[in-house]
C-alpha cells in the first residue's frame, strides 16, 4: 500500500469516527473535543503527510483537500501557512477542528461586545488563546470567533476539518477591531444544491 | 536624504487622492480617510478588496494563494488589504463585495 493509499484510508477512518461521535452526541462541546482528539491523533502520524506530497504555497497560505464528503458533508484539508500568514477575527458559521502536524499557529478567540444595532459596525474582545502546535489542536462551534497567525520561522502544517467543505461554506463574518467593523463574504451554500 | 514616510494614493473609483504611509496598506489609508473601499477579511484571505494597480509599485504582506492568483497578479491586480506603497499609486477596486 502506498503512502497516499494509507493516507486516504486514515482520512476515511477519521470521518467514520467523526460521524459515529456526532450521531451519538450531536455537535456538543464534548463531541467537538472528542473530534479534536481524533484529529490530533491523525496529525501525529506524520509519515502519512510527507510535505513532498503537497505543494507549498505560492504566496503564504494554501489548503489541500484530503477528503471532501459527498451529499454536503464535511471537508478535511491539509493546510500550510508560512510565517506571518494571518486571518483577522472571523466567524465561519460552521464548526471547525484543527490539529498541527508541524509549526505553530496562534489562535485567539473573541466575543462580540457591541449591541449589533449598527449595520457594518462591531466590536470584539479577546477571551482566550490557544497555540496549535504538534500534539495539540483546537475546536470551535458554528459561531465562535477566532483569529489565526503563523508564528516562528517554519511553516505551520496542519489538518483542518470543517462541518462543510470550503466550496460550500456559509457566509463568513469578518471583524476588524482596527476599523470597528464587520463585513461578510457571500455564502457558497448554493453550491450544496448544485 | 530624508526617508519617504508616505506616498500619494489615488483611488480611481472615487477620484480621491490621499496620503498612504509606507507602513500602511492601501485599505488602511482609504478607510482612515473615510473612503468606502470594499473589503471583508482585510488579511489577504477573501479577495474582496482585489484592485487593479493602475500605476505605481507595492509590496505585499502575507496572503493566501486563493485570494490572488498568479494570473491576477500578472494582470496587474493586487489586494488593497495587503499592499503597501513603494511609490505614488493609482488603484481601482474591482468589486463591490463585502457587507
Amino acid at each position: 500500500m502506498t503512502a497516499q493509499e494509507k493516507r486516504n484510508r486514515a482520512c476515511k477512518k477519521l470521518l467514520v469516527d467523526v460521524h459515529a461521535i456526532t450521531d451519538k452526541e450531536g455537535l456538543t462541546p464534548s463531541a467537538l473535543h472528542a473530534i479534536k482528539l481524533k484529529l490530533v491523533a491523525l496529525a501525529g502520524k506524520k509519515e502519512l503527510f510527507p510535505l513532498a506530497d503537497f505543494e507549498m504555497p505560492v504566496a503564504e497560505g494554501r489548503n489541500h483537500p484530503l477528503l471532501v464528503e459527498d451529499n454536503d458533508g464535511h471537508g478535511l484539508y491539509l493546510t500550510i501557512g508560512l510565517p506571518g500568514k494571518e486571518a483577522a477575527p472571523h466567524d465561519h458559521g460552521i464548526w471547525c477542528v484543527n490539529a498541527a502536524i508541524a509549526g505553530r499557529e496562534c489562535h485567539k478567540f473573541f466575543r462580540r461586545t457591541d449591541g449589533m444595532t449598527r449595520p457594518g459596525h462591531a466590536s470584539v474582545e479577546q477571551i482566550a488563546e490557544v497555540m496549535v502546535e504538534p500534539g495539540t489542536g483546537m475546536a470551535m462551534s458554528d459561531h465562535d470567533i477566532h483569529s489565526t497567525e503563523v508564528l516562528g520561522d517554519e511553516p505551520a502544517v496542519g489538518l483542518a476539518l470543517y462541518g462543510y467543505a470550503l466550496v460550500r461554506f456559509p457566509s463568513v463574518a469578518w471583524y476588524q477591531p482596527q476599523f470597528g467593523s464587520i463585513r461578510t463574504t457571500p455564502s457558497r451554500r448554493h453550491a450544496a444544491m448544485a | 536624504m530624508a526617508r519617504v514616510k508616505s506616498h500619494r494614493l489615488t483611488i480611481a473609483n472615487t477620484r480621491q487622492t490621499i496620503d498612504c504611509g509606507t507602513s500602511q496598506t492601501i485599505l488602511e489609508a482609504a478607510i482612515m480617510a473615510g473612503i468606502d473601499y470594499p473589503y471583508a477579511c482585510a488579511t489577504g484571505n477573501c479577495g474582496t478588496c482585489t484592485s487593479h494597480l493602475d500605476a505605481g509599485t507595492v509590496s505585499l504582506l502575507p496572503r493566501s494563494d486563493a485570494s490572488l492568483s498568479q494570473q491576477q497578479a500578472k494582470a496587474g491586480q493586487t489586494l488593497a488589504c495587503r499592499a503597501r506603497p513603494r511609490s505614488d499609486l493609482t488603484v481601482t477596486w474591482l468589486s463591490r463585495g463585502g457587507g
